[in-house]
C-alpha cells in the first residue's frame, strides 16, 4: 500500500467519524432549540459534506483495492466513534460497552478477512 | 432519553428501520450493479452507469430514508450506543448475500459474524434491561 492510499483511507475514516459527531451534536441542539436556526442547518450541512467526501473517497479506493481490504477500516469506525463520543460529546460509556464495541470491530475485521 | 416518543416514533424502532434500509440498499445496489455491469465502458469506473438500473434508484431512496431515520435516532440515543448497534448491518449483509444472492460464507467469516453478535449482545443487554424498567 502506498502512502497516498493510506492517507486517503485515513481521510475517509476521519471525515466519516467527524460527520457522525457533528450530526449528533446538531440533533441534540435541535431537540432544545428547534431546526430553524443557522447553527443547526450549518452543522447538518457540514455533516452531509463530510459524509459525501468520505463516500466518494471510499468509491475511489474501491476501484483500486478489494472491498475485503478496505472494510476493516470501516470496522475501526465503531471503536473510534465510541471513544470519541465519550471524549468529545461527554457520553458515559461503560466497560461493557467498550468491550462490546471492541468485539464488534474485531468481528467486522474477521468477516472481511475471509 | 427523557420524553422518548412511543409507537412509530420510538427511536429504537427507527434505529431498526435505519438498519433495514441500509441492508436492503446494499443488496439492491449489488443486484443493480450486476444488472448493468459494463466493465469495458469508460464511464463505468465512476459507477454512474449504475443509474441505468431501477434497482439502483430504489437503493438511493433507501439510503436517503436511512439517513433521515439515523438523524432522528441521534436526537434521542447516545452516539456511543446507537453507532455500535447500527453495525448489526455488518452481519445482516453477509447473511443476506448468502440467502438472497447465493454467495458463500467461509468458516472465518462465520467466526467474525459470531464475534459481532457477541459484541452487539454486550452493548444491547443493559438497554434491554433499562427498557423493561420503563
Amino acid at each position: 500500500m502506498t502512502l497516498l492510499a493510506f492517507l486517503l483511507i485515513l481521510i475517509s475514516l476521519v471525515t466519516f467519524v467527524a460527520a457522525q459527531l457533528i450530526l449528533k451534536r446538531a440533533m441534540e441542539f435541535s431537540a432544545t432549540h428547534g431546526m430553524r436556526n443557522s447553527y443547526f442547518i450549518s452543522r447538518v450541512a457540514i455533516g452531509v459534506v463530510l459524509m459525501t467526501i468520505s463516500f466518494f473517497l471510499t468509491l475511489g479506493l474501491l476501484q483500486r483495492f478489494d472491498l475485503s481490504y478496505l472494510y476493516p477500516f470501516q470496522g475501526l469506525s465503531v471503536i473510534f466513534i465510541t471513544i470519541l463520543a465519550a471524549v468529545v460529546l461527554k457520553e458515559k460509556i461503560s466497560v461493557r460497552l467498550t468491550i462490546g464495541a471492541l468485539l464488534i470491530t474485531a468481528g467486522i475485521v474477521l468477516v472481511s478477512m475471509s | 432519553m427523557k420524553n422518548r416518543p412511543s409507537g412509530f416514533r420510538n427511536p429504537w424502532l427507527q434505529l431498526g428501520l435505519s438498519v433495514v434500509c441500509v441492508f436492503a440498499s446494499e443488496l439492491l445496489l449489488k443486484r443493480g450493479a450486476r444488472e448493468v455491469a459494463a466493465p469495458d465502458d469508460a464511464l463505468s469506473w465512476t459507477g454512474i452507469n449504475g443509474l441505468a438500473s431501477p434497482l439502483v434508484w430504489w437503493a438511493i431512496l433507501l439510503i436517503i430514508a436511512s439517513f433521515i431515520t439515523w438523524l432522528y435516532v441521534l436526537r434521542y440515543i447516545p452516539l456511543s450506543l446507537a453507532y455500535p448497534l447500527s453495525r448489526v448491518v455488518d452481519i445482516l449483509v453477509p447473511l443476506g448475500c448468502w440467502i438472497f444472492l447465493g454467495e458463500l460464507i467461509s468458516t472465518l467469516r462465520w467466526c467474525g459474524i459470531a464475534l459481532v453478535i457477541f459484541g452487539l449482545a454486550l452493548v444491547a443487554q443493559p438497554i434491554a434491561r433499562m427498557e423493561e424498567r420503563l
